[in-house]
């Protein structure tokens, strides 16, 4: 029974009472975060941070990776547009603040974001404590990548569904607002290349969500989906969502003492399955220890 | 010297058995192929089971069909034949650590200091060895007696016991003072059975002399001769005057002699044992796609997974030999990053390395070799989720090596390098979780976290406008990270790795981009190329 995780449903009294949802939750690193979202991120579910570009997106689930690997957990990343440092600091040789304990994450670099999916489901089934699938895309997919061994590994296609359903596309654009359209557009041209034809229309609870959900809720496992914009829709269980405000200069324009001191942002907690949403809290990101 | 001798009496059937224990209960008989390969005509039999009612080792194939019509026909596999005789060899060693591997299916032991383990007798350690056996999948007979030759004779005694309470149906056991020589008994458990026959030292001139002088196999010349002497049994050989026998036989008939009276001067030369385990399978045709090896590579598993628990190991190495359409053999080296003996991980590993380096040619036998270790145990969490054992992760990786190719999955590692972003993977291995977590800091709560940079690999060529001061004023990279440029910071210079033939000589600023991006991008001192590196995020 202890082997299997019985023991908690063996146990006279409530889930909550023989196991509070404190425990069971990841921290994220951040504690004002984890505070809005009731300890941590939730085991056995899909949270979704969305953040346009400089919002602070790769400086939480870096933070969350850092928290989660020195508690002694394991982490995958799922990294298709081949982002991540592993050094972690601008400055090369210096340690990095995140302090992501290296030897507990998988770095996993897919060359479609379809194959990301995949990975993901993968790295669930294995039993990691944080999956992180990052979907941010900063540029559009590059040709770099090799193309993927075989087409019928890559992905359950007769359970692909569109991600979304494209709007019309305004004429004029924040930077913002375009990434994240255009992450959107890719994620569905992708998806829908790898779809074969003619397999009628898609069932319901066949989206890869709701795979990627029913995999997490399984093996006990968190996935945080990075991204431009809302993709999980109905199963996300939390969906925190970033705004950027203004970078933090110091030193006068033009002269050598000039630094880039760090960014100001705000984080907000907008959908919750705990049914506790947050105002907008304060994001400070820097280079410095924070406090 | 007191030995054990265990022996697997038609070694080539139970090993046919023990692969596909579903052959039993049929009436199945065993026969070399003739030169075309087919089982037909005058070939003879060389074993058959029980089922096969009237069928006995020596007949031809033909009366053998006509005796038992619904004769199945096998031919012996030297692969699983070489198979079940290793693991004879290991449910000996798990006795003693002195054996000696005599011939297939034939092992001595070397008893001596056994007493302290086994403090009810040599009648136990005979059960305990043919219950070894057992577990390994081998019917088998174990004798103990004075000496290697007595030893062997006492297993063929038991090995006839087996057969006469199979024929019986009934399993029995008795000690010494029945009239019979020797504390025996034989254990039935369907085709698994086991029989033993334990010779005390006292009682071993009354058990030889009642058997043949043709269980000592001398040459047929010299067998003969004692006959035409009127000698039949080993007791009237032995009640000969030792100097008489050797003057009128010669020296073959003097180590016969002495033999028949319990005399073996024949020593136990004892060898360590093999370093690996094998299982082995010859296909019955040749296999040209992964369905049927996954089948067969199944059962070798579960073979080589009970023999590795029956000796607490685990597999800490995996090679895969495949023998391939024109007889080469196709060898694999799989690495497993933690013993284990999981079946379904090492099959999905066998599968995954067949699936990314297919063999050129159908395969016609299989063979799984492995070394083996002590197994490690993981402390499990007592109220936290289960994490995944480290085969599973080692399955998962291949799975994703497998899928996604080489080197896209692994350990992240930061290069000892000043090129910007550089970054490379390594084996993930990781260690055993901590055995004390640290605590919470406790605090406040901050919303405070570490500004960082996503890596645009390759790096983004761009054209960059500067003022008079040498400072960007607008960027383009011809799509989206275009745009005037607000505020900067930089140059900071990098010069370094002038020893290679790849010197980096960089100048490197931080830019607010018009829309909110910040940028780090760097000019090249040599060629004055601008790239953009990362975005801050």
């Amino acid at each position: 029974m202890l082997r299997s995780g019985q023991l908690r449903k063996a146990g006279p009294g409530p889930r909550e009472e023989a196991e509070p949802a404190r425990e069971r939750a990841l921290s994220t690193g951040v504690p004002a975060l984890d505070a809005a979202l009731g300890g941590g991120l939730l085991r056995g579910h899909l949270t979704e941070l969305v953040a346009p570009p400089s919002a602070g997106a790769t400086a939480l689930f870096r933070a969350a990776l850092g928290a989660v690997t020195r508690s002694g957990e394991l982490c995958a990343l799922i990294d298709p547009e081949d982002a991540f440092d592993p050094g972690g600091s601008p400055e090369p040789g210096q340690p990095d603040p995140a302090r992501i304990d290296l030897r507990r994450l998988l770095w996993v670099r897919p060359a479609s974001v379809a194959l990301a999916l995949r990975a993901a489901e993968i790295a669930l089934e294995a039993r990691f404590a944080l999956v992180v699938l990052d979907l941010a895309a900063a540029l559009p997919a590059s040709a770099g990548p090799p193309p993927a061994r075989s087409a019928r590994d890559l992905f359950h296609q007769r359970t692909a569904a569109p991600l979304r359903q494209l709007q019309s596309v305004p004429a004029q654009l924040s930077l913002g607002e375009r990434a994240a359209r255009e992450c959107v557009e890719r994620i569905d041209r992708e998806v829908r290349r790898d779809r074969p034809r003619n397999t009628g229309p898609p069932r319901p609870g066949g989206s890869p969500w709701a795979r990627l959900s029913r995999r997490a809720e399984r093996q006990g496992g968190t996935l945080l989906v990075i991204a431009r914009s809302p993709q999980l829709g109905p199963f996300s269980s939390t969906t925190v969502e970033l705004s950027r405000t203004d970078p933090r200069w110091v030193g006068h324009p033009g002269t050598p003492g000039r630094l880039l001191s760090g960014a100001s942002g705000a984080f907000a907690v907008v959908r919750s399955r705990r049914g506790a949403t947050s105002n907008a809290i304060a994001l400070s990101l820097g280079w410095g220890t924070p406090s | 010297m007191r030995i054990g001798c265990l022996w697997i009496p038609d070694l080539p059937l139970v090993a046919l058995v023990r692969a596909e224990p579903e052959l039993a209960a049929l009436p199945l008989a065993l026969a070399e192929p003739g030169p075309s390969g087919q089982l037909a005509g005058n070939l003879r039999v060389i074993a058959c089971t029980e089922a096969a009612v009237g069928v006995e080792p020596g007949q031809t194939l033909a009366a053998a069909q006509a005796i038992c019509p619904g004769l199945h026909l096998r031919a012996p596999s030297a692969e699983r034949t070489r198979a079940a005789a290793q693991a004879a060899l290991e449910a000996a060693a798990t006795l003693s650590p002195r054996i000696e591997a005599a011939a297939p299916g034939l092992v001595y032991l070397d008893l001596e200091g056994l007493s302290a383990l086994f403090p009810d007798g040599e009648r136990s350690v005979a059960q305990t060895l043919a219950a070894a056996a057992e577990e390994v999948g081998l019917r088998a007979a174990a004798g103990i007696a004075e000496g290697k030759t007595c030893a062997l004779l006492a297993a063929r005694a038991a090995a006839a016991d087996l057969l006469a309470a199979r024929a019986l149906k009934r399993p029995w056991a008795s000690s010494s003072g029945e009239g019979l020589a020797g504390s025996r008994g034989v254990q039935l458990r369907g085709w698994l059975s086991s029989a033993f026959r334990v010779i005390a030292r006292q009682e071993q001139r009354a058990f030889l002399a009642e058997l043949p002088l043709a269980a000592l196999e001398p040459q047929p010349e010299l067998l003969h001769t004692l006959q035409r002497f009127g000698l039949f049994t080993l007791g009237e050989l032995a009640a000969l005057p030792a100097a008489a026998a050797a003057a009128r036989l010669g020296p073959e008939g003097a180590l016969l002699h002495r033999a028949a009276r319990g005399d073996d001067s024949a020593h136990l030369v004892a060898r360590a044992l093999p370093e690996r385990f094998e299982e082995g399978e010859e296909l019955e045709w040749d296999a040209s796609s992964i369905e049927p090896l996954l089948f067969v590579w199944k059962g070798l598993l579960d073979r080589l997974a009970q023999r590795l628990s029956s000796r607490g190991l685990a597999a800490s190495e995996l090679s895969l030999l495949l023998r391939l359409g024109s007889g080469a053999w196709d060898e694999r080296q799989i690495a497993l990053s933690a013993p284990t003996r999981e079946v379904g991980p090492l099959l999905q590993l066998l599968r995954l390395e067949v699936e990314a380096r297919p063999p050129g040619e159908p395969v016609r036998a299989v063979r799984l070799s492995l070394r083996a270790s002590r197994a490690r145990g993981d402390q499990l969490a007592l109220f936290g989720p289960r994490g995944a054992s480290p085969a599973q992760l080692e399955a998962a990786v291949a799975r994703l090596s497998a899928l996604l190719g080489e080197g896209r999955v692994g350990q992240p590692v930061a290069p000892d390098t000043h090129r910007p972003s550089a970054a490379a993977v390594t084996k993930f291995d990781p260690p055993p979780p901590p055995l004390l977590r640290d605590a919470p800091v406790a605090g406040d709560a901050a919303a405070e976290a570490f500004l960082s940079a996503r890596a645009l690999r390759p790096p983004r060529s761009a054209e960059v406008r500067c003022d008079g001061r040498g400072s960007p004023v607008a960027i383009s990279d011809g799509a989206r990270l275009s745009g005037r440029v607000l505020s900067s910071a930089g140059p900071w210079r990098t010069v370094a790795e002038w020893w290679t033939p790849q010197p980096l000589a960089l100048d490197t600023f931080d830019l607010e981009v018009a829309g909110g991006l910040l940028l780090r991008a760097s000019r090249e001192l040599a060629s004055g190329a601008w790239w953009i590196e990362a975005v801050y995020d």
